[in-house]
């Protein structure tokens, strides 16, 4: 018996080995795209890798994209970025690489253009151009008419920030840590040098008051002057900022992935509430202002309706989705969806913190 | 009367390596009674483990492929005494099976055959768990570390999300962040579809296997050796082409670290006969005792004239061998 025992250990470990690796798979791009709202359409991610638009009013599906049928079958893999809206398209990346324009219509395939790498970013679009941001470092300027590559620019490293559109420039944060202004026609930078952080910056960009804010690996969220690149102030969290922050009444609500959603005067930065709003878990979904509610879900899918003022939670207890969020809500009225991952989409309403409906298409 | 005097004072003065290998089971033990089995196996295992990953890579220039072999050759080194005890206990365990078969031969009662075979571990000062407790820690930083990678490489922006809760608060550990996956034909956080990382695995577990293998002393056993020899790099091939790509490279590193590893405490020449299926090493034939003085003593004693011949040549050999060095 002694004998073999050296063997059946071996035996037995390669099994315990087997069902390990068996048991903890790699982990795979799920997506994070949030809602979309035109007029008589909702458009969500409703399953992984997958474009659905819903009627506004019942919910129900219009169309999905794409519908598996395609000949070649084309398999999008994840869908990061939220959709983005121009006219009677609508324009969006997956983690493939693959970038599509959609008919609002029938969702029947306008465009679709390759990038170089995954896209998790958003898009940003205007009458006359797309951007688009790939994880490989490339920003590329597309035509909307036809998805025909115009204009390109190297950040240097990956893009995981959607670049934000305004005033006839963009800004388009990398992982490099550097925060670009650009001209939108030509590509050409609008600073002197770019706004450089310790480390990336990650968190999709939003101008308020003439501040750039850009929240980053450094567990900072930078507020950068739009018209110089001169950083007016910063902000310091135990983690990550990668959550949209949300500005309203000229306090930033900033979400942390410490679990912690700020509250900071745009001013200077100070902080307005007594301390930190504290969630269960990390927060990388954007806040939503509901009415005279704050809302902001974590990564757990719990759901807290919070006072603007002091920063506490106004419902008796948060609302449990049970499903991992990390998607951007939007607000529907007195409603916030939410889109969870997998695909199912829910209605919370904002005042008293109680499902309306969960939405499985 | 002879034996009893060494197997003593092996008893009485317990090792450097027992002593550390029970305080580490001690401590892991402890641990995950105190915090959790959760909590327990990310403070303990996962956490450390990542954050030296990141610390490595930073340290290498953002080469993450460098960061694993780097980590790899570290982790071996550190965990150098519990390799050395796991070969040393594999061998002199082989190194007993003649007397062990004669206890079984001799007693028929299993309560007394017990009894003989516990005085025979404790006079050859051989602990059966010698074997088993190192690879089992081993096996432990290795499911550890293929959790560890899964976190630091990703995959998905989703594991960065995990990543950042993982993280110890030093922003030096962040700067490589997001990860370099590519090295050489590898992308290290997805399996290598080439198929050439799981034959890699496959072959210098083979090759380690075989270096590792001890003279089988009945043909039952060396059955069961050539199967081993077989099935161990079959499964981590099939293993490896559904894992990452990092984790296929942490075990070639460590294989070969193993090969030398074998080599030092076995002293066999790396010949290419060693490596072939029916070559010597897993031929059935009495094993020579090296352990214990006293254990060689004796067996060399029972042992037919013309074995103790061929056991004073191979002596000779390694003795020449050292001379050399």
């Amino acid at each position: 018996m002694a004998r073999t025992r050296p063997r059946l250990v071996l035996a037995v470990l390669g099994l315990t080995m087997l069902a390990a690796a068996g048991c903890v798979g790699i982990s795979k791009p799920e997506g994070w795209a949030g809602p979309a709202q035109t007029d008589d359409l909702l458009l969500a991610s409703t399953a992984k890798g997958k474009l659905s638009a819903l009627n506004a009013e019942d919910f129900s599906p219009i169309w999905t994209f794409p519908t598996g049928e395609e000949d070649p079958k084309i398999d999008l893999e994840a869908i990061y970025g939220t959709p983005v809206v121009t006219g009677d398209t609508v324009c969006f990346g997956g983690y493939s690489g693959d970038v599509y324009a959609l008919s609002l219509e029938d969702g029947g395939v306008l465009w679709s253009f390759e990038a170089d790498g995954p896209i998790i970013a958003g898009l940003a679009a205007s009458e006359t151009a797309v951007y688009v941001a790939s994880d490989e470092g490339s920003l590329y300027v597309l035509d909307p008419q036809t998805g025909r590559q115009v204009d390109a620019f190297d950040a240097g490293d990956s893009i995981w920030a959607a670049p934000l559109l305004a005033d006839g420039v963009l800004y388009l944060a990398s992982v490099n840590g550097k925060l670009y202004a650009l001209d939108a026609e030509t590509l050409d930078p609008v600073w002197d040098a770019p706004f450089e952080a310790d480390q990336g910056l990650i968190s999709d960009l939003v101008l308020a008051d003439g501040s750039v804010l850009a929240g980053g690996i450094d567990r900072a969220l930078h507020a950068v002057d739009a018209e110089t690149g001169e950083e007016r102030w910063s902000s310091k969290a135990d983690n990550w900022f990668w959550g949209r922050p949300l500005v309203a009444e000229g306090t930033v609500y900033a979400p942390n992935l410490d679990g912690h959603l700020y509250a900071l005067s745009l001013k200077d930065g100070t902080p307005v509430w007594d301390s930190p709003f504290e969630a269960e878990e990390p927060l990388r979904s954007a806040p939503v202002l509901a009415g005279d509610s704050l809302l902001i879900v974590d990564r757990g899918g719990n759901v807290y309706g919070l006072d603007l003022e002091a920063g506490t939670l106004k419902w008796s207890a948060p609302a449990a989705l049970e499903k991992t969020v990390l998607s951007n809500p939007i607000v529907l009225g007195e409603e916030v969806l939410i889109s969870a991952q997998g695909g199912d989409l829910f209605r919370v309403d904002a005042t008293a913190g109680s499902f309306v409906e969960v939405v499985t298409p | 009367m002879t034996q009893s005097a060494p197997a003593t004072q092996a008893r009485s003065r317990p090792s450097v390596g027992n002593l550390l290998m029970i305080s580490v089971i001690v401590t892991i033990v402890g641990a995950f009674v105190v915090l959790k089995p959760g909590p327990a196996w990310n403070m303990l295992l996962m956490q450390p483990l990542i954050n030296a990953l990141l610390l490595l890579t930073n340290l290498v220039g953002g080469q993450f492929g460098v960061a694993i072999i780097l980590f790899t050759v570290v982790l071996r080194i550190v965990t150098i005494p519990f390799t050395l005890r796991q070969l040393q206990s594999t061998r002199a365990m082989q190194e007993i099976q003649p007397r062990m078969q004669e206890i079984q031969k001799k007693h028929k009662d299993p309560k007394r055959r017990q009894e003989e075979t516990m005085k025979l571990y404790r006079e050859s000062g051989v602990n059966p768990l010698g074997c088993f407790m190192p690879m089992a820690i081993q096996m432990l930083v290795f499911i550890a570390l293929y959790r560890a990678l899964a976190f630091v490489v990703g995959g998905s922006p989703e594991s960065v999300v995990g990543l950042s809760q993982r993280i110890y608060p030093w922003t030096y550990l962040t700067e490589s962040i997001p990860l370099e996956q590519s090295f050489l034909w590898l992308e290290l956080g997805q399996s290598d579809s080439t198929f050439i990382l799981p034959l890699l695995v496959g072959v210098s577990t083979y090759v380690q296997t075989r270096l590792a293998a001890t003279p089988a002393t009945t043909p039952q056993q060396q059955q069961q050796q050539q199967m081993m020899t077989w099935m161990m790099p079959l499964v981590l091939v099939w293993i490896t082409m559904a894992l990452p790509s990092g984790v296929g490279v942490y075990w070639v590193v460590s294989n070969i670290f193993s090969v030398f590893a074998s080599y030092w405490v076995y002293g066999r020449r790396l010949s290419w006969r060693t490596l072939l299926p029916t070559a010597a090493a897993t031929e059935p034939k009495q094993p020579h005792p090296k352990v214990q003085p006293d254990v060689q003593e004796e067996t060399e004693a029972s042992a037919p004239p013309e074995e103790r011949e061929v056991r004073s040549r191979h002596g000779k050999r390694r003795g020449k061998r050292k001379k050399h060095r």
